[in-house]
């Protein structure tokens, strides 16, 4: 199965208390990045700038497309990154989100599939 | 199978193997949109046959032989249409992945259980977990299911097929996954069974006082689990909690139909043979040791129901002792139900007034509740405060959205102030 990892976050939390905490962190990513590839492999991944360098473009009512500042969903958690992952089952995929660092909400999709296609 | 009616014969394997069979279906096709309709064919097909052929000496053989026979069919004309379905993701296939295994000389490898736990994944919405267990593990059909969850046919249907859409696309496996993380799943498991479990008993709305067919096959669920895995503390404790509520199921309604709150029923219509199991599941070694919080919740509230089935009447009730089993519920799962259910406790042991107090705070938490307000009117009636408990009971009876409450909750209005 191929899925994606989306990693929310509250964007004020990103500044780092102490410097135990940033490791902390980094070494959570690090875990999660060892589990995928004993368990399965990891596809792609990036960290996000903040929401506030989001762009946003929607079709306006005439059709045109209408460029706007900010994400498209305003709400207080704010995607930060992704990981893209082939992993064998959802439960190997959750087993793997749990040593992502804590101060995350995740949320785990698998990818679509084209039909006739399987990947692995 | 001998001398026994077919259609005997066929209730009985449907009853008893339905999950089994299913099961061993999933394992081998890895189709659970095919599985679950062959084997209904397979039923009706032996609806059919069995009572002019005979039932078959193997029954259970006959089904498997006549589903499997279906599946195939199946396959093989999707095959020559080139149509490619998804398949379930099981457990050899994550073995070779290197995906995350129990160790098998842990636990019990057991088609069934995996079963179980995909229908019960805590990925899946609840209400359609419960639904989609009741279906896979138990056979009971899609209408049934339907009736005791008081939703349409098409609705429940609905429900069942997005779930196991969302198993198969989700990669949900057929599995039992590792020791570490499997109590927490029988966690959810049992969560599951108690969702069915009370959807019978306190339904939100309709006029049933007592659903007790949902709860008694929502025990049947807990059984069959706890057959599979016998000495797992949340389900001997969830058993207990279960069996000593339903062993009221026939004391819960009057020949006409209304409510009899637990003080007021005929002890003599309690299923005493159920609360002697419950005893003897409450005296479970399984519980004596360290157990998840899920299983210790349940676990004090059977002693707690354990109170009320072993006091010879309502007023021999050891309620000392079941104020000081809330005291550790609400230690161990400060739960507004908890805080509330302690409050009536406290209410007898030490008085209305005392029962009051231990109300305060529980409005913001029950903002919708009507059990908040009838309790608060019951203990003011009792405290001698008439007017403040009337606009209690009007705001009970507003906020009450199932008959029989409402009727209970009306009839103690009108006999506040006239001792009764």
């Amino acid at each position: 199965m191929r899925y994606v990892v989306l990693l929310a976050h509250d964007p004020g939390d990103r500044a780092w208390p102490d410097e135990a905490t940033r490791e902390r962190f980094v070494d959570d990513h690090e875990a999660f990045e060892r589990f995928v590839d004993e368990h399965g492999r990891r596809v792609a991944g990036a960290a996000l700038a903040d929401a506030d360098l989001a762009t946003t473009l929607r079709r306006g009512a005439d059709g045109q497309v209408v460029v706007s500042d900010g994400p498209y969903a305003d709400t207080v958690e704010q995607v930060g990154g992704y990981y893209e992952v082939e992993l064998p089952d959802l439960d190997t995929a959750i087993a793997a989100a749990r040593l992502l660092p804590r101060q995350y909400t995740l949320e785990i999709r698998p990818t679509v599939q084209v039909e006739g296609h399987r990947v692995g | 199978m001998n001398g026994r009616a077919p259609e005997d014969v066929l209730e009985t394997v449907v009853r008893e193997e339905w999950g089994r069979l299913t099961s061993l279906l999933l394992a081998r096709f890895r189709r659970l949109d095919l599985v679950e309709d062959a084997l209904g064919d397979a039923v009706e097909a032996a609806a059919r046959r069995w009572p002019l052929d005979g039932a078959p000496d193997n029954p259970a053989g006959w089904l498997h032989t006549t589903a499997a026979r279906r599946v195939l069919d199946r396959l093989r004309a999707e095959a020559m249409t080139h149509r490619k379905e998804p398949l379930l993701v099981v457990e050899s296939e994550r073995a070779a992945a290197g995906g995350v295994r129990a160790d098998p000389g842990d636990l019990v490898e057991d088609d069934l259980l995996r079963l179980v736990l995909m229908c019960t994944h805590p990925a899946l919405d609840p209400a359609a977990a419960s639904a989609l267990t009741l279906r896979l593990v138990l056979g009971v059909s899609t209408a049934d299911i339907a009736r005791l969850f008081l939703v349409p046919e098409p609705t429940m249907a609905a429900r069942i097929t997005r779930a196991k859409k969302k198993i198969v696309a989700a990669g949900i496996p057929f599995a039992v996954p590792s020791a570490e993380d499997l109590p927490e799943r029988l966690d959810t498991v049992a969560q599951t069974a108690y969702l069915a479990f009370t959807a019978g008993y306190a339904p939100g709305s309709g006029p049933d006082v007592v659903r007790a067919d949902l709860a008694g096959e929502a025990v049947r669920l807990v059984r069959v689990v706890l057959r599979l895995r016998p000495e797992e503390p949340v389900l001997v404790a969830l058993l207990a909690l279960m069996l000593l509520q339903h062993s009221r199921r026939d004391a819960r309604a009057d020949a006409a139909g209304s409510l009899v709150l637990l003080p007021d029923q005929d002890r003599a219509r309690w299923h005493r043979d159920e609360i002697a199991e419950a005893v003897a599941l409450c005296g479970s070694p399984a519980l004596a040791g360290p157990v998840t919080m899920q299983a210790a919740a349940y676990a004090l509230q059977a002693r707690i129901a354990l109170e009320h089935a072993t006091a010879a009447n309502a007023e021999e009730t050891d309620w000392r002792r079941v104020v000081a089993l809330y005291d550790a519920l609400v230690g161990l799962t400060p739960t507004p139900s908890a805080r509330l259910a302690r409050a009536v406790a406290v209410a007898e042991d030490q008085g209305p007034r005392a029962g009051l107090a231990a109300l305060e705070g529980l409005d913001d938490e029950l903002p919708h509740s009507h059990r908040l307000p009838a309790v608060r009117a019951e203990l003011l009636g009792r405290a001698g405060d008439v007017e403040a408990a009337r606009a209690a009971y009007d705001l009970a009876v507003e906020r009450c959205r199932n008959q029989a409450e409402r009727d209970l909750l009306v009839r103690r209005r009108e006999g506040l102030g006239r001792g009764g």
